[in-house]
């Protein structure tokens, strides 16, 4: 580890990027009225919650 | 939404259904998004890079692996990426063309085609399409006789389009290289709406050449494509650079000519690559993406006074429709004129249709989901309906 560096924002910050993009294909595949089922609905809020926990990380990593 | 400064947002795929003839199958898979995020910046591939100092030796990412998976996907020897189809054609009839040689190519062909022919100081010639707007390997071999006789040799080169862009019709690419060969004539395949959406093998179609485009069929970011070849052809095709600088007496290793050494260092590999496993399986599911072609195609052909152009059933999800009797009939009463279509199906959360276009325009449906489709067909209907036009 090269001093100074908080891997973990890196990766978080990527990581949120990368749930992001997954939940961009999502408004794609679903487009024009974005209606989801179940299953998809399902899969947002794990995603969402996944996001959240990155971005506390971020917020921990930068902010300490 | 912009972005920074006057740069907007590009959603188009987020807020509608998109149609545009030339945008489907270059859409972006996820994972290839990701890729884009960690590898835009520009020489992002070379941070691994060592000796031979060549793209397609880099095993950080897996590039060096990613070349062999690329020729064993369609079949052939040896594979490049390259920018764009366009320059796999160029770097063929750069090699194999002299000028003031014919290169036999069709009445379908794409103008970057003539193009590659014209950079190489070629002379086109071209086999004519039948009344249906397809190649044949009749008419093919009745052309490279004429072209023989004409020009007192056989020419150095084929190019055929597997499906072509104005019609999306299927042509006898297997008949038409059986022809080539009583000729001796090497062909190159255009697979630019193929390789990458349907399965492709170019050794049992006959073929010398393969051509595919990453932006168009391999849901990778523009410029990108493919070209690979067969044994025979990949040392002329990929030779190495022999030039030495006079003064410092330089010379540039195995740089290969004709791809001007490394062709994709970025954000362009990396999505290709990205998006290769996912290709590599959608490509096995071409008949769903046919019966959703052939959903919206039939939808159109219901409403009195359209033609589908293509050949029917559809065999690609390209297809080029005349609504002169039917859409255009509205327009020319519209207080929108032309636009009256594009504005409908916008209403409807469908895009990509040329602006204004209701007389003979093309869409493609590749990558639509089952529901998409439906909702493609059932808003053509509607908008037909809603402007008194029957539908049968």
């Amino acid at each position: 580890m090269v001093m100074g560096v908080s891997r973990r924002a890196v990766e978080a910050v990527f990581q949120s990027l990368f749930i992001l993009t997954d939940l961009r294909v999502l408004l794609r595949s679903t487009a024009p009225d974005h209606r989801l089922d179940e299953a998809q609905r399902a899969g947002v809020r794990d995603r969402i919650a996944e996001l959240r926990r990155e971005v506390d990380a971020i917020e921990q990593e930068l902010l300490r | 939404m912009r972005l920074c400064g006057e740069i907007e947002v590009r959603d188009r795929e987020e807020t509608l259904i998109n149609l545009d003839p030339i945008q489907s199958g270059g859409r972006l898979t996820a994972d290839a998004m990701k890729a884009v995020i960690a590898y835009g910046d520009g020489y992002s591939v070379c941070d691994a890079c060592g000796k031979p100092f060549r793209l397609d030796h880099i095993k950080k990412p897996p590039l060096d692996a990613f070349h062999r998976d690329l020729a064993a996907f369609v079949n052939m020897d040896v594979a490049r990426v390259v920018p764009g189809a366009r320059r796999g054609f160029q770097a063929v009839t750069h090699t194999l063309v002299e000028p003031g040689q014919p290169v036999v190519l069709t009445a379908l062909s794409h103008y970057t085609a003539f193009l590659a022919v014209e950079s190489a100081g070629g002379v086109p010639r071209e086999i004519p399409a039948d009344g249906d707007h397809r190649i044949t390997g009749e008419a093919a071999a009745a052309t490279l006789e004429a072209v023989t006789r004409e020009f007192g040799s056989a020419p150095p080169l084929l190019m055929v389009d597997h499906f072509d862009y104005q019609f999306g019709n299927e042509h006898q690419v297997r008949e038409i290289a059986k022809a080539a060969r009583q000729y001796d004539v090497p062909v190159l395949y255009n697979g630019a709406y193929s390789v990458g959406i349907l399965p492709v093998d170019g050794k049992a179609l006959g073929v010398d050449f393969v051509v595919g485009s990453g932006h168009k069929s391999m849901a990778a970011p523009a410029p990108s494509g493919i070209l690979a070849t067969t044994g025979e052809y990949a040392g002329e095709v990929f030779r190495t650079t022999g030039i030495r600088g006079d003064r410092t007496g330089r010379t540039f290793g195995v740089k290969e000519v004709e791809m001007m050494g490394c062709t994709l260092m970025g954000a362009t590999v990396m999505g290709l690559l990205a998006s290769f496993p996912h290709v590599r399986e959608r490509v096995t599911r071409w008949e769903p993406e046919l019966e959703n072609a052939r959903l919206v195609s039939d939808a159109l052909a219901s409403i009195e006074g359209t033609t589908i152009l293509s050949e029917v059933p559809r065999n690609h999800t390209l297809t080029r429709t005349d609504t002169t009797g039917s859409f255009d009939g509205v327009a020319r009463r519209h207080k929108k004129k032309g636009y009256f279509l594009t504005s409908a199906l916008k209403d409807r959360g469908i895009g990509g249709l040329f602006p204004g276009a209701t007389r003979v325009w093309k869409y493609n449906t590749y990558g639509l989901t089952r529901r998409q489709a439906e909702h493609v067909a059932s808003a053509f209907r509607e908008i037909a309906r809603e402007n008194s036009i029957a539908v049968r």
